[in-house]
């Protein structure tokens, strides 16, 4: 049997490690703030064609379809494939990656619509 | 014309492996094809109401909604190959394999079909709809589409046929073996679109094989709509594929012992 005063250490302490384990939660998640970075399709192309992110980090990309026909976000480097409608956007979670090129295209136009993705 | 015949074949490939499959392995069980025709509606109808709707299934769930749906189709495909995976060894180690027929089983497959054409079905009528009809450019359009659905189509009677000509309990087992490797690689994609959405997480890919075999090679191509092969997977999409094939494996052994016990006490 623990002492009611053992149980008041215990208790206090779990009670201290939830405070900060609560701080440490509301602290990442204000400097963790995924960055975001944009590119747009118009005229079944990319813009920008190469975009630069940083190594090691999720990134929030959100891809806005300024022509009116469906195009298909595709990387089988990046692992990702998303349909974007006509004059719509979507969001796609990029990463954590490594350093390197990871192209990307568009699959309704893959001759034209290609862009990389520069991971430094 | 190119794209379209590449952009089809894509797609059908995935479907007619998982349906050709089925086919041959409910022959090979004693079934009828009949499944064949709901199966064939409720997917192509499936694909065009996807397709219709994916402005609004984009929208849903935070803008997610795409990421979603696929990987509960994909989870839900690869649980129903599970199921018929349990059938099959079941029907296997049972002498007389009608006595092990269940009525679930044209259920099983006709889920597992329907959610396959669906999914990649869409698609095409997506490309096919946008490019094709609203661009005034149907002709390039269907007849690449067609050449890729030939080729397609052909590949899958192939399969069909080719594991038809195995005796039946030889054919069940190819079978079994095919529906854990396409059940493991539906996993792990529906982890990929997981972690797209950032649901699950993503972490740095484990290995790089893309040097040794790109996914956009023909070869990878095949290998991806074969065994969902992957040139950078990461650590969640292991644990699930790993998942799935254990839980394949479950299924059979139970599928063993049930056909099993029947063979003892009938």
């Amino acid at each position: 049997m623990r002492s009611p005063q053992q149980v008041a250490t215990i208790s206090s302490r779990i009670s201290r490690v939830t405070a900060m384990l609560m701080l440490f939660l509301i602290a990442t998640d204000v400097v963790a703030q995924t960055p975001e970075f944009e590119i747009e399709i118009r005229e079944h192309l990319f813009y920008p064609s190469e975009l630069r992110i940083p190594a090691g980090q999720k990134i929030k990309l959100i891809i806005r379809n300024l022509d009116a026909t469906p195009e298909e976000f595709e990387s089988y480097e990046l692992n990702r494939e998303k349909v974007i409608v006509g004059n719509s956007q979507g969001i796609v979670f990029i990463g954590p990656l490594k350093a390197g090129e990871y192209p990307f295209f568009g699959e309704f136009n893959p001759k034209t619509a290609q862009g990389k993705v520069i991971v430094e | 014309m190119t794209s379209a015949v590449i952009i089809v074949l894509r797609e059908v490939l995935e479907a007619m492996l998982l349906m050709c499959m089925l086919m041959a392995s409910s022959s090979a069980m004693g079934f009828r094809l009949r499944w064949l025709v709901p199966a064939l509606v409720a997917g192509l109808s499936g694909a065009v109401i996807y397709a219709l709707l994916l402005e609004e299934i984009s929208m849903s769930f935070d803008g997610f909604g795409q990421e979603i749906i696929n990987s509960l189709l994909l989870v839900m495909t690869a649980l129903l190959l599970a199921a018929h995976n349990f059938f099959a060894v079941k029907c296997l180690v049972t002498p007389s394999r009608i006595a092990a027929h269940s009525h679930w089983v044209p259920m099983i497959l006709v889920g597992a079909v329907a959610m396959g054409i669906a999914r990649e079905g869409a698609e095409i009528y997506l490309y096919a709809y946008s490019y094709g009809l609203m661009a005034g450019d149907v002709t390039a359009v269907l007849s690449g589409g067609a050449i890729g659905a030939g080729i397609g189509f052909s590949l899958g009677t192939f399969i069909y046929y080719g594991l038809g000509t195995l005796p039946s309990a030889r054919c069940l087992q190819f079978c079994c073996a095919i529906a854990l490797i396409i059940g493991a690689g539906m996993m792990t994609q529906a982890a990929l679109y997981l972690a797209q959405a950032d649901i699950l997480p993503a972490g740095e890919p484990l290995w790089d094989t893309s040097t040794l075999i790109s996914e956009s090679s023909l070869f990878g191509e095949l290998l991806h709509a074969a065994i969902g092969y992957e040139a950078s997977p990461t650590l969640t999409q292991i644990g699930l594929n790993i998942g799935a094939v254990l839980l394949s494996m479950i299924a059979m052994w139970l599928g063993y012992r049930s056909g099993f016990n029947r063979k003892e006490n009938p």
